[in-house]
């Protein structure tokens, strides 16, 4: 716990840095890219229109809202978490010179991916107004919850992202393995159609998927007018202590890097 | 309080490939739970201590060099105090904020403009972005980048990279600084910047460690030296003595102490006197110093000339003194027999040197034996001057009335009472 106290307080003596790096690969993807943040938005809209086609017209299923703005919720939600991983499996790998030459709290590079992610889904959320109000969903009072809702996807996010970019560290092929696991999850994941509906006992293990309770409760403070229930709550303590342990754990291997870089 | 405490510490590393992939973690995984682990002799013998129980203090206003061969452990020990690296025993303790003068630039992104990069590099090295504000012009000043602060840094040469590198680190404001050859960075005026610059630090008392291979720059800096091979420390001391214990180390034996069958003539030996006639690779300036050049003919050779070059370890050109400049005649050399150089007074400034000595034919043209740069030897003083020569020097200041000396430099601007340095001119016998 002593730990756990001491690189949280390092971590915001270095706060300063954290932002710095943040502003970094913002200002990098701008320049490098011409459409810069658009593909924030661009991505779950092109996924939208896919998911849109085979869900109203292929194979129909009753949401209880709007299609297109039950899915592109989801995928706004999901997005954040699978780039802020996918930024961060080789945040640490792609940056030697700093990882084996300077010293600094290392989680500062899985942090600032996920920050990065932070101001997409900031982009992609003004969407998700705009679908809103186009669809004419009302929102109620439990929109209120939003912010303890998407602070839970943000910690269960960081607690991932300092494992897999550490994994990544000591076995460079975690990048590829995590391609695969990143596409099985979300269609393991309620992001573009209720998993809930699946029963037995594929429905029971489905049901340990914290992924899936995180985008529920996302969707239902959003469109449904509905507080997040129990599994959220759960879900939310796990991902703290989730955090703490994946935390220490980076702490303690965090001297190992440079040896393994 | 010393600033930076090593005790008993100690780093292991491991020789050899680690597994650093799934594909080759899997199968080593399974061989390990059929056929046991691998042996406790097996995995020591891949151990490797790049350093071992290395203990030692720097106070305020102290600077310590780290001196030793290649593989010595100064990296490792660079890479502990810098807290890359976590030791494997002992303890580490670091009082302050360290400013590591080490890869200066390793956080500059080549696509973002210089402006950018110092906003970056700043934070790395734990600035704030206030402070960084505050001190940007200073640093955009220092570096001689102005023109092109709002160039991306790809398109910077190297030099200007590092000059822009170092002229943030040289505005972090540490609490111990920490040198790894940035001196090598940039023209000699940048150097001489970045000199000044850690002599200020140091005048304020931040204590400071040098890890280089420039012994002269160490000599010249330091007020402490250590040298450490195989990971320990192997002497701790003055730094012109630390060299002097790391060069007498590593000198090799000349000639065999006799000329080989196809030369008229060879130089056996050079040796270094102090003014009681002992050999010693230490000299003070101002003091004596005689320089005795050993031959072996193995037939007579009729007057020859010796000749007696110094230079300093960064190859600048001291002093070149040869017999017949001085027109002086040796007369036949035969046998076994010695030449001396004696020097009055040593002119030469805090520093490390090394003399060649070679032994040319009577037209002085074509040397018949020649030892290049092989007797090396350091220079200490009280003396603070700058640069490779002592200078006999007075201070007078005219106001209107008549002229008065403000000061002489043994009575007032040195700190101690120094040794009377009086005549500068270098005189020559040959013996």
């Amino acid at each position: 716990m002593t730990i756990l106290m001491e690189v949280v307080a390092e971590q915001w003596e270095y706060r300063e840095l954290l932002v710095r790096m943040t502003a970094r690969d913002l200002l990098l993807r701008y320049k490098q890219t011409v459409m810069g943040f658009g593909w924030a938005i661009f991505m779950p809209l092109v996924n939208t229109a896919i998911f849109s086609v085979i869900f109203t017209r292929v194979a129909t299923i009753d949401v209880g809202t709007p299609y297109p703005v039950y899915a592109f919720c989801g995928l706004v939600a999901w997005n954040f978490f699978a780039s802020s991983l996918r930024f961060s499996v080789t945040s640490l790998t792609s940056n030697p010179s700093l990882v084996t030459k300077v010293y600094f709290p290392r989680e500062i590079f899985p942090f600032s991916a996920v920050l990065v992610s932070i101001v997409d889904f900031a982009v992609s959320a003004t969407v998700l107004a705009a679908l809103m109000l186009y669809y004419r969903v009302d929102v109620g009072w439990p929109i209120l919850m939003l912010p303890v809702v998407f602070l839970a996807i943000v910690i269960f996010t960081a607690a991932t992202s300092l494992l897999v970019s550490m994994a990544n560290l000591f076995y460079r092929d975690v990048k590829y393995l995590f391609e695969i696991v990143i596409a099985v999850w979300m269609f393991a994941t309620s992001v573009v159609y209720p998993i809930g509906r699946v029963g037995g006992r594929l429905g029971a293990a489905l049901a340990l998927n914290p992924m899936t309770h995180l985008i529920d409760a996302f969707r239902a403070v959003l469109l449904d007018q509905r507080m997040p229930g129990m599994a959220f709550g759960f879900t939310f303590a796990a991902s703290i202590a989730l955090l703490g342990i994946a935390w220490v754990t980076f702490h303690l291997a965090e001297f190992d890097f440079a040896e393994n870089l | 309080m010393s600033a930076v405490i090593f005790e008993g510490v100690s780093k292991k590393f491991r020789r050899g490939e680690r597994h650093d992939s799934l594909r080759d973690l899997v199968p080593a995984l399974f061989k390990r739970a059929f056929h046991g682990a691998p042996d406790r002799q097996a995995l020591a013998d891949q151990e490797f201590w790049a350093v071992r129980d290395l203990s030692f203090r720097v106070g305020a206003g102290e600077a310590l060099g780290i001196i030793g061969p290649n593989g010595a452990g100064k990296s490792t020990t660079l890479k502990l105090l810098t807290k890359i690296l976590r030791p494997t025993r002992g303890r580490i303790e670091i009082n302050g904020r360290v400013g590591a003068l080490i890869e200066v630039a390793a956080g500059f992104h080549p696509d973002l403009t210089g402006r950018e990069n110092v906003y970056l590099q700043g934070a790395i090295m734990g600035m704030s972005r206030a402070e960084i504000a505050r001190k940007f012009d200073a640093i955009v000043d220092f570096s001689g980048v102005q023109e092109f602060i709002d160039t991306p840094v790809k398109r910077y040469s190297s030099g200007m990279n590092a000059r822009l590198g170092f002229a943030i680190a040289a505005h972090l404001d540490p609490d111990v600084l920490i040198i790894d050859e940035v001196l090598s960075v940039g023209d000699v005026g940048f150097q001489e910047k970045c000199v000044t610059r850690m002599r200020e630090l140091l005048a304020r008392g931040i204590p400071l460690v040098f890890v280089s291979h420039n012994l002269s720059a160490i000599v010249q800096l330091c007020t402490r030296a250590i040298l450490i091979d195989r990971g320990a420390v192997q002497f701790d001391g003055r730094p012109a003595e630390a060299v002097a214990e790391f060069r007498k180390a590593r000198r090799e034996p000349i000639a065999a102490g006799a000329a080989a069958p196809d030369k008229p003539i060879a130089i056996t030996d050079v040796q270094l006197l102090q003014a009681d006639g002992e050999p010693s690779p230490l000299f003070t300036t101002g003091r004596p110093m005689t320089i005795r050049v050993g031959y072996h003919a193995r037939q007579p050779i009729r007057q020859p000339h010796v000749a007696i070059d110094i230079h300093g370890v960064d190859g600048v050109y001291c002093a070149g003194i040869n017999t017949r400049m001085d027109d002086c005649a040796l007369g036949t050399l035969e046998g076994r027999g010695f030449v001396d150089l004696a020097i009055a007074k040593l002119s030469l400034l805090p520093g490390c040197y090394t003399i060649s000595a070679g032994i040319l034919d009577p037209q002085g043209l074509r040397p018949l034996d020649l030892q290049e740069r092989a007797f090396p030897f350091s220079v200490v003083s009280d003396r603070r001057d700058f640069g490779f020569v002592y200078l006999e020097h007075q201070w007078t200041h005219a106001n209107g009335a008549e002229a008065r000396p403000v000061s002489r430099h043994d009575a007032r601007l040195s700190p101690r009472p120094a040794r009377s340095l009086a005549a500068v001119a270098v005189q020559e016998e040959l013996g």
